[in-house]
């Protein structure tokens, strides 16, 4: 376990090497989370309604995703993709490590890195929001959230990584990378809320685990989920099967690995 | 007078024979990697998909939105994917490997070479197929609009694309601007996330700002005007006053980022010597 934290320690120090650049990418963020408050506000002006969500709902919704994007959402696939197709990858081979810990502890680091400074962001508009902000009224509602978007983090891990392994079979994998992610992202309810897709998504949005990313810890939050005791078991057991099946895909990917470029 | 219209003449001329060389070198380039082709093209139909779908779902329950109806805001997102495949067709390459060239050091051929750095920069990688998929799907978009909305005038078309050319150089102006920055940071890709969620958020109506708002995404992050200008024209929803200030926030801009832009690159220090 030690070595473990050793990545991470590297990794974090790392990591604060990128202070600028994070921030950088992190005002883009707010750019386009303003927008959108922006856009519900005009709606909500025009007498519009979204579903069963206030203007306060959909505002805390937003904000809460922009927190989410940066401590849950992983983006490992980036590193696996290349370290797999420039032939990087060879060197974890000979390694004493596990590939699959080995990047969960890199994406670890970044995702706390990232975290930080979300929510420093996050303070400062919300400052400004205050009046249009939901808080939940019960307290063990912020433990379950906090449980939920520890599970949404090893999930979205999972997903990202079994993109990432894809590098295995495919020697141009960026393209379907994308848009499987985008895939992950839309049914996940990063851009919209689940329950305001037209009925037939909606349905296909349950069957999928990818709701345990963004969406089902919002709704926690917001107090609007029925079952939340019922929900974090199940993105735990998803949790549990995916490590399983990450291990037997590893095993199997690196069997078939060429180590092209070295 | 006639001296310096001579010689705008003659430059203008010259940058278009480069500016053909190395399309003509591009598309060359591109023709190799047909799959790849077909893939960009298949992935931004897709993205430009999510975007519709987005904007059908918030349409099944709200009538309008800052005034705009659902055809008309297909016309507006259309008209996102034009002004991106156009950029990508004259400059938006370049910056996304700005990062890259100051990095190695490649950026001093730019500054030696006899042409401007900005322009090479901006020709060296013009590319049609990187956001082809996103220009047919706008144009289909924009057709798709235009043909159900009973106020939309064909005269309006030629006019429409003059707005369209002006919008692109607001979204050249900014590019500059935000990547100037990358001669003190050497690394452009997080710039460039900046330039993409600018980009993307235009896809909005400039009518749902507000106050402080309204200045902010019209001044300084002018991405409010980039597809509303157009296509208010299009739809028939537009006045004078929103054009001129379309035409001002460009010409402004432009001057400034070439300003901007032109000063940083004295902080450019190269990597190889």
């Amino acid at each position: 376990m030690r070595k473990y934290w050793t990545v991470f320690w590297v990794n974090w120090q790392n990591a604060l090497q990128y202070r600028g650049p994070t921030f950088i990418s992190l005002l883009g963020n707010v750019l386009r989370v303003v927008v959108l408050l922006y856009l519900w506000n005009a709606i909500y002006r025009g007498e519009g309604r979204l579903g069963d969500y206030s203007l306060s709902d959909l505002i805390t919704y937003y904000l809460l995703q922009m927190v989410i994007n940066s401590i849950v959402l992983s983006y490992s696939s980036w590193e696996i993709v290349d370290q797999i197709r420039e032939g990087t990858f060879s060197n974890f081979l000979v390694r004493p490590v596990n590939y699959l810990h080995y990047s969960f502890m890199i994406n670890f680091s970044w995702k706390l890195f990232e975290g930080a400074m979300v929510l420093a962001a996050v303070g400062v508009l919300s400052f400004f929001l205050l009046p249009y902000i939901t808080l939940p009224s019960r307290p063990e509602t912020i433990f379950f959230f906090i449980l939920a978007l520890i599970l949404g983090g090893f999930l979205s891990f999972a997903f990202d990584f079994a993109i990432g392994l894809l590098a295995f079979w495919l020697v141009q994998a960026n393209a379907f990378k994308y848009m499987l992610q985008y895939i992950i992202f839309f049914f996940a309810g990063a851009l919209l809320p689940l329950d305001l897709f037209p009925p037939l998504f909606q349905t296909v949005a349950k069957v999928l685990p990818f709701r345990y990313l963004v969406f089902f810890p919002i709704q926690i939050f917001l107090e609007k989920e029925p079952h939340p005791v019922e929900g974090l078991l199940a993105a735990a057991l998803w949790g549990i099967g995916l490590y399983f099946f990450l291990q037997f895909v590893l095993r199997r990917g690196i069997a078939r690995y060429e180590a092209v470029g070295q | 007078m006639k001296r310096w219209v001579n010689k705008g003449a003659r430059t203008m001329v010259r940058y278009l024979s480069l500016y053909r060389s190395f399309l003509t070198h591009n598309l060359k380039n591109e023709m190799i990697y047909r799959a790849n082709f077909a893939i960009a093209v298949v992935m931004d139909i897709f993205f430009m998909g999510v975007n519709v779908v987005f904007f059908a779902i918030l349409y099944a329950n709200v009538e309008t939105i800052g005034g705009w109806n659902f055809h008309q805001t297909m016309v507006l997102v259309g008209s996102v994917g034009v002004v991106r495949e156009i950029a990508y067709l004259t400059f938006r390459q370049g910056f996304l490997e700005l990062g890259e060239y100051i990095r190695t050091g490649r950026f001093d051929a730019m500054l030696t070479a006899p042409m401007a750095p900005n322009a090479h920069l901006a020709f060296r990688h013009v590319s049609l197929t990187e956001s082809l998929g996103e220009g047919l799907m706008g144009l289909a978009l924009v057709g798709y609009g235009f043909a159900h909305l009973p106020e939309a005038a064909w005269s309006s078309i030629p006019f429409y694309l003059v707005m369209l050319i002006n919008s692109l150089l607001i979204y050249y102006a900014f590019c500059l601007m935000i990547n100037s920055a990358v001669f003190w940071l050497v690394k452009s890709q997080e710039l460039n996330t900046v330039v993409y969620y600018f980009i993307d958020t235009a896809r909005y109506p400039r009518e749902i700002y507000r106050g402080m708002g309204k200045a902010f995404f019209t001044f300084i992050v002018p991405s409010s005007l980039i597809a509303t200008t157009p296509a208010a024209i299009l739809t028939g929803r537009a006045n004078g006053e929103l054009v001129i200030l379309s035409l001002g926030v460009a010409a402004v801009l432009l001057s400034l980022g070439l300003a901007v832009w032109n000063w940083s690159l004295q902080h450019y220090s190269s990597a190889s010597s």
